[in-house]
């Protein structure tokens, strides 16, 4: 039984992973749902699949492990408000951006490598002893390389 | 001792407090901090033949630590040194100090820096001292950087904690080779003899020698050095003179005794030593900035102090110990005689300024006597201290003494070139009219000028001092003794000819200038230093703009394929084993079924609809399953959940575009399906290798107590609100959020568009909105 659920589980993380690959927002969304449906059945599957009574005590025992569906109800919720959220957004970024593509949004968050850093110690010349200079440093820079000059 | 140390510490909250109310007076508050410091003389007193005190204070015994202070001889010398240049300091800062200047965090800064100066010399503990070492690190990043507007402080503050940092981590792998290696996390409770057995012995003495190295700006560490004197004068008088350069010093110094026997520590720090000493002082004779002439003479004077301690000798050790103090008392004074400088005329380039003698005639009394100390020029403490170190280099061979002269010669003359300044035709910045130093400044500069006089004329004083140390650094045997005139030695004719060559080089100064011009290398630490951070900048601003700036799903195939190539190397290095495989009961086979369409209609499905349809397939596919496997309220809730879901996503796309149809690219296709196929595979190894690999589990406690604890006999929902209420009330505040940001986003939809966005047609909301097939 648990090695029916292992492949199950196996096809439903395939599947949500594809999905989340997709272009499409909403594509991502469903992927998502189905990695917490693999996620869930993960967990009880793990803790072992028995034919035992529910965790009800009215009910004669033995019973099922109960812990992992403690866990497991959090998950379900937690996991639709995920998807509440992501849909949301989705809908947010459609209006912002007027397209579906997720593929089109990036953000670069680099710094740019040619960017300067500002002047560098130099060790023949320190600076004045003064606190915050009210006029630019005079005095000439030796550039990162030997050879170039820096104002 | 405890005392001496923490009572920095302490003032360096009060001064930071004080720093608004007092403005420049808090220096005085903060030379107060030193007093227990300079206290610490009078058990140095009686040194030579007492035995050293030990305060314990017990901090993690388990780990071995506590913060255990070794009074010896020699570092209650050091610690009485800083004490009096960090008094001084303090004093000669409230005179130096801009208006604009905040006081607060300046004096705050320096004691931090003297209190953990103060716990490295004192520290018997390896992992104590380790710390305090790092301290000083951070203390001194802190100090280089005080004016942290410019950009040159800045960088002079990183260089310098880059460089100290790295000798800091080598410092913690020696510590830790040390403990292991000698059974004891205390310096005076190693067991030498098993250390020097040790297979651990020779690391542990590299990485100590990196440490001191990097610390004490030798070749080719020497780069942050000059650079950190982009802090105030006062502050680069106590950090690059008498205590912080120093603490690699001390390190050789104490780690000396333990590693001295064996010929790798002198064969490296020796060579390494005289040879910083040499390209020190040859880089210090062509500066014009007086305060880099300084940084680079104090790198020349580490390399000589160095190369003593390195002898690991009797004679190396005395004769180091009486440079050292000579070394602090002139160079400290030097510092603040710059600074006087500098404060007056407005500028430290030799070129711009002349002829100062006649209008500060004390602060170039203060200067002759220190610079000629330097110079090692009789009747000064220099003189004394560098014809000990010619001895030595003596007893060494040819070479050594060789070396050991050209570095002198070379000391010398640039000992003069600070010293011009002061004569020829009067010449200074215009707008400036220097005049003598208020007493502020004066005081510090003169009281140090005449201890290295002191030093010279009274050669017992300096000697009293030196041998304080004798027990603690191991050379009560030694015979020597601090003299003016001790005969015609061969020393003497070493002098004689360090002078000839110094006035040489003083004489021929234009031929030198451009000689050292043509000999200066293009390619120096510094250019490899920046070489190197700007590689590791522009590499990791290119590795980011490839990985991060990425579009979402390419991020994700970057993350899930390192997930994959990890979790892959972790399956094929340890195969699972499976568990047995079990008939699959027959009433699961259709719960199986509709998982299974669910999963295959939704990749298959061209419209979103049907993939909204097919996803709640699935969704009740495992409601079903729950129910199967003895789960209901896990089923009712996937249930509830689906069909709102459902409704949430119908309701979301009356807003949404009409689908397209975006096709991957064929490559990533195939790379996608890669992915999924080996995420699936991971999930069904990653569920078989874990079933029942957590037991004994918690389960039968929350069985037999949910109905006696928590009165309820669903045990699911006893453990939900009772046992893990907590949980319970976290999941609920997630879903509480969620509730506030969906609502936020919405209604920031309705009422405008955000800055910047393109402009949506607001899709019509008609409910039968065709979709496409």
């Amino acid at each position: 039984m648990e090695t029916l659920f292992a492949l199950l589980i196996g096809l439903l993380i395939g599947t949500g992973v594809f999905l989340l690959l997709s272009r499409v927002i909403v594509r991502v969304v469903l992927g998502l749902s189905f990695i917490t449906y693999g996620g869930n059945l993960a967990i009880l599957t793990v803790a072992g699949l028995r034919e035992d009574a529910p965790p009800l005590l009215t009910l004669r025992g033995p019973y099922v492990d109960p812990l992992p569906q403690a866990l497991i109800l959090t998950a379900i919720v937690i996991g639709f408000a995920t998807t509440a959220l992501l849909l949301t957004v989705a809908l947010r970024a459609y209006q912002v951006a007027g397209h579906d593509d997720v593929e089109a949004f990036g953000d670069n968050l680099a710094r740019d490598p040619e960017a300067e850093d500002g002047l560098i110690a130099d060790p023949e010349h320190q600076g004045p002893d003064r606190p915050d200079p009210e006029e630019p440093r005079t005095l000439v820079y030796s550039a990162r390389s030997p050879g170039g000059g820096e104002p | 001792m405890t005392l001496a140390v923490f009572l920095p510490f302490l003032f360096a909250a009060l001064c930071a407090w004080l720093g608004t109310r007092l403005e420049r007076r808090t220096g005085y508050v903060a030379a107060l901090a030193f007093v227990p410091a300079l206290l610490l003389a009078l058990p140095l007193s009686g040194m030579p033949g007492a035995s050293p005190a030990l305060e314990v204070t017990r901090w993690v015994p388990t780990l071995g630590l506590a913060l255990a202070f070794r009074g010896d001889g020699f570092s209650l010398l050091f610690a009485v040194l800083i004490g009096v240049i960090g008094t001084l300091a303090s004093l000669y800062a409230v005179a130096y100090l801009s208006e604009r200047e905040r006081f607060g965090r300046f004096y705050a800064y320096l004691l931090l820096f003297g209190g953990s100066m103060l716990g490295l010399v004192l520290s018997d503990n390896l992992v104590v001292l380790f710390g305090f070492w790092e301290m000083t690190s951070v203390t001194s990043f802190l100090l280089i950087g005080l004016w942290h507007t410019r950009s040159a402080a800045r960088d002079g503050a990183v260089k310098a904690f880059l460089v100290s940092a790295l000798g800091g981590l080598a410092l913690l792998a020696a510590v830790a080779l040390l403990g292991i290696a000698g059974g004891s996390t205390t310096l005076s409770g190693l067991d030498v003899e098993a250390l020097r057995a040790s297979p651990l012995f020779t690391p542990a003495l590299l990485l100590t020698l990196l440490a001191a190295f990097t610390k004490s700006a030798q070749l080719p560490f020497h780069l942050w050095l000059p650079t950190a004197m982009e802090a105030p004068t006062p502050v680069s008088a106590f950090l690059h003179s008498a205590t912080m350069v120093k603490a690699g010093v001390v390190l050789v110094a104490k780690f000396g005794l333990l590693f001295g026997s064996s010929p790798l520590w002198g064969g490296i720090i020796v060579p390494v030593g005289l040879a910083t000493l040499v390209w020190g002082a040859w880089i210090a004779l062509r500066q014009t900035d007086l305060k880099a002439l300084l940084a680079y003479s104090t790198v020349s004077q580490l390399g000589l102090l160095m190369s003593l301690y390195g002898l690991a000798d009797a004679e190396g050790r005395f004769t180091a110990t009486a440079h050292l103090l000579n070394h602090a008392a002139f160079k400290a004074a030097l510092f603040f005689v710059v600074g006087i400088i500098d404060h007056e005329t407005g500028t430290r380039e030799v070129p711009r300024l002349g002829g100062l003698r006649k209008a500060m005639p004390l602060t170039f009394a203060a200067a002759l006597l220190a610079s000629l100390s330097m110079a090692g020029v009789p009747p000064l403490g220099g003189f004394i201290s560098k014809e000990l170190f010619y001895e030595a280099m003596l007893h060494r061979g040819p070479v050594f003494i060789a070396v050991a002269v050209l570095g002198s010669a070379l000391t010398f003359a640039y000992s003069f070139r600070l010293l011009r300044v002061f004569w020829g035709p009067p010449r200074h910045p215009p707008g400036a009219e220097p005049h003598e130093a208020p007493p502020g400044l004066l005081v510090p500069a003169g009281l140090l000028a005449l201890t290295a006089l002191a030093f010279g004329l009274l050669p017992g004083s300096a000697e009293a001092l030196t041998r304080t140390a004798q027990n603690a650094l191991n050379f009560a045997t030694h015979r020597g003794h601090l003299k003016l005139w001790h005969g015609v030695t061969p020393a003497l004719l070493a002098t004689l000819l360090t002078w000839g060559l110094g006035a040489v080089l003083i004489g021929q100064a234009a031929q030198v200038g451009v000689l050292g011009r043509r000999l200066t290398p293009r390619v120096n630490a510094n250019t490899v230093y920046y070489a190197l951070t700007e590689g590791v900048n522009v590499l990791s601003s290119r590795l980011i703009a490839r990985t991060q700036g990425l579009a979402l799903p390419d991020q994700l195939r970057i993350m899930l394929g390192a997930a994959a190539l990890i979790a892959g190397y972790a399956v094929w290095r340890a195969p699972q084993v499976f568990h047995p495989v079990g008939t699959p009961p027959l009433a699961l086979l259709p719960v199986a079924a509709l998982l299974v369409a669910g999963a295959v209609g939704v990749l298959l499905a061209r419209s979103r609809l049907t993939a909204v349809v097919v996803t709640g397939l699935t969704g009740f596919g495992s409601a079903a399953a729950f129910l199967a496997l003895r789960a209901p309220d896990l089923a009712l809730t996937q249930l509830l959940v689906e069909a709102v879901t459902v409704i949430l996503f119908l309701l979301v796309f009356r807003s949404l575009p009409r689908s397209r149809d975006l096709p991957r690219t064929r490559w990533r296709y195939a790379l996608d399906l890669l992915l999924a196929a080996s995420a699936g595979l991971g999930a069904t190894l990653l569920v078989l290798a874990g079933v029942r690999f957590l037991a004994p589990p918690i389960s039968p406690y929350y069985l037999a107590n949910s109905y006696r604890l928590g009165g309820g006999r669903n045990v699911v929902n006893v453990l939900l609100v009772d046992f893990r209420g907590f949980d319970t009330l976290g999941e609920i505040t997630v879903v509480g959020m969620v509730a506030l940001a969906v609502l936020g986003l919405v209604r920031l939809g309705k009422k405008g568009r955000a800055p910047g966005g393109g402009a949506p047609t607001p899709v019509p909301a008609t409910p039968g909105e065709k979709e496409e097939a």
